[in-house]
């Protein structure tokens, strides 16, 4: 307190950069001391989450070594790495990625868009909303995979029959959450538009997306998380490529070894997918409402 | 879903009438669909090999067998869930110590776990463990997210009426929480039935998965379809009437 005071009394130009809490007094306003809190929360969570996961891997290192479990439960971590590495650089697991990641990808983008145009309908059209309503939410995506079985034998064993489960999966919550954040716009935006006389599709993309937006975002993590997990979930069941198969034929085939850097693999890039999502999320739903 | 206001009579019967059409409607395109293709046996006939399914004491084992492991791990993950979300929700250093690791386990896809579980619960209990991963993320982040935002006054009263730890949890913070906890155990219940057919249809002895997948590859279709079909019936009927109650409890 008392450098501050002195740096604003002298009037040297000299002396203002040398005491130190200028710069950061400078700043510190602008930073509320809520934001500062929840920057050190992150900080703190950032690092605690790195300290268990390197406790995991310790343990799981330690784990077969000390023959508290035996290597083929579950190998140690290096062995793991070291073959997860080895992975990376053959031609079968690219292919199984090519294809898995091809149809996420697909089911993302049908379902997104089914999804969007869904919600849409249902936002204008109420009636039909709330008669689709019950059903949405009780197949709440996941039971979807169930149909799988059925769903090979009327279209094959191949990636549409995938998409198309992974697709409906992906779409439910993309609909329900559009239905929800267009529901919960605020009268007085559809007003504004009104007194402005907004033509259809101004209202709709500069009102009611823009305003629905946070709902919209996250159904879309979910519809990616949901395309993700019923992608490989079905290929696990029984596929001719892809990396949940690709699992489940090394499983059968008793080759542990590969295996499990196939898992390691998978749980690695979905659990990066999921965080970066979240990330991305809070970036966006942050930016509109400051 | 918040819906902006309380629906009028006439819309509630709309609503229910719709609903029936919607499923009749889907009743009667998987008709037209069983004539056009050979392998969707008719909706009649499913059916009737349904009911068949249901007298026969074989059948009667693997849906019993599928049932308890169902119900046990729902009960199993929902009080996991249930606990470690109460446990997070109340310490802030531990919730925030473990969200990230939370929120990246949610979007994995459980399954491939399966071969690792199998070796160490074998079959009997691998299924059990799996739809107990499974149904255990959706209470867990419910509760802890509800037990969150529970407001302070509601702390406050407890500590004045000196209320005991059990009482807290039974009168204060169960009731404050009780729609993020339906939530949770709606979706819990799908994901719990969903997670133990999966598994099945991986590897196990007795149960409707097993059946499913051996009746796949007999090709016996309307067999197959019967089955499915009790299972998508019984979840829907389930997380349906637990969404009702999640309604009226609003």
């Amino acid at each position: 307190m008392r450098t501050a005071a002195m740096a604003h009394q002298s009037k040297e130009p000299v002396t203002v950069p040398e005491t130190t809490p200028t710069g950061t007094a400078a700043a510190a306003p602008a930073m509320s001391p809520r934001r500062r809190r929840r920057l050190g929360d992150a900080t703190f969570s950032g690092i605690a989450t790195t300290i268990l996961v390197a406790l995991l891997a310790v343990l799981c290192e330690i784990g077969p070594r000390a023959g508290w479990w035996g290597e083929e439960v579950l190998p140690s971590t290096s062995s793991i790495v070291a073959s997860a590495a080895d992975l990376l650089g053959q031609p079968q697991f690219w292919g199984d990625a090519a294809r898995t990641s091809l149809e996420i990808g697909l089911s993302i983008v049908f379902g997104s868009v089914l999804g969007l145009l869904l919600g849409l309908v249902f936002w204008k059209l109420p009636t039909v909303g709330r008669i689709f309503e019950p059903y949405l939410v009780s197949f709440y995506a996941v039971p979807m995979v169930l149909f799988y079985p059925l769903a090979i034998v009327v279209v094959g064993i191949n990636a549409s029959s995938v998409v198309i489960l992974a697709t409906i999966m992906a779409t439910i919550p993309v609909a329900l959450n559009t239905t929800v954040g267009l529901n919960g716009i605020r009268p007085v935006y559809l007003k504004l538009a009104r007194s402005l006389q907004c033509s259809p599709r101004q209202l709709l993309t500069s009102i009611a997306l823009p305003a629905a937006a946070p709902f919209i975002v996250a159904g879309l993590r979910l519809g990616v998380v949901y395309a993700l997990i019923g992608s490989i979930a079905m290929e696990f069941v029984t596929a001719q490529a892809g990396l949940g198969y690709r699992i489940r034929y090394l499983y059968e085939i008793f080759d542990n070894q590969t295996m499990f850097a196939y898992i390691f693999v998978v749980l690695v890039v979905s659990m990066i997918l999921t965080a970066l999502l979240v990330a991305v999320e809070k970036l966006l739903v942050k930016g509109r409402t400051q | 879903m918040p819906v902006a206001r309380p629906l009028t009579l006439k819309q509630r019967h709309g609503q229910f009438l719709g609903s029936i059409a919607v499923a009749f409607a889907v009743v009667l395109l998987w008709q037209i669909v069983s004539g056009l293709l050979f392998v969707v046996p008719a909706p009649a006939r499913t059916v009737a090999v349904l009911a068949s399914n249901l007298t026969d004491p074989d059948y009667l084992v693997d849906a019993r067998e599928t049932a308890l492991a169902v119900a046990t791990a729902f009960v199993i993950g929902t009080l996991l869930g249930g606990l470690v979300g109460l446990v997070l929700g109340l310490v802030k250093p531990v919730r925030l110590a473990t969200e990230p690791l939370i929120v990246a386990l949610n979007g994995v896809p459980k399954i491939v776990l399966y071969p690792i579980l199998l070796p160490i619960f074998q079959l009997g209990g691998s299924k059990i463990v799996m739809g107990v991963l499974f149904c255990l993320f959706p209470v867990l982040i419910n509760v802890a997210a509800g037990v969150r935002h529970i407001p302070d006054v509601y702390w406050k009263l407890a500590r004045s009426v000196q209320a005991s730890w059990l009482q807290t949890l039974v009168h204060i913070i169960l009731p404050a929480i009780r729609r993020p906890l339906l939530t949770g155990l709606r979706l819990a219940v799908s994901l719990a039935v969903v997670g133990v057919v999966l598994s099945e249809f991986f590897a196990t002895r007795y149960g409707l998965g097993r059946v499913v997948l051996q009746t796949y590859g007999h090709g016996d279709y309307p067999e197959m379809v019967a089955t499915i079909l009790l299972l998508i019936v019984v979840s829907f009927t389930i997380s349906m009437l637990l969404w009702r109650w999640e309604k009226k409890v609003q």
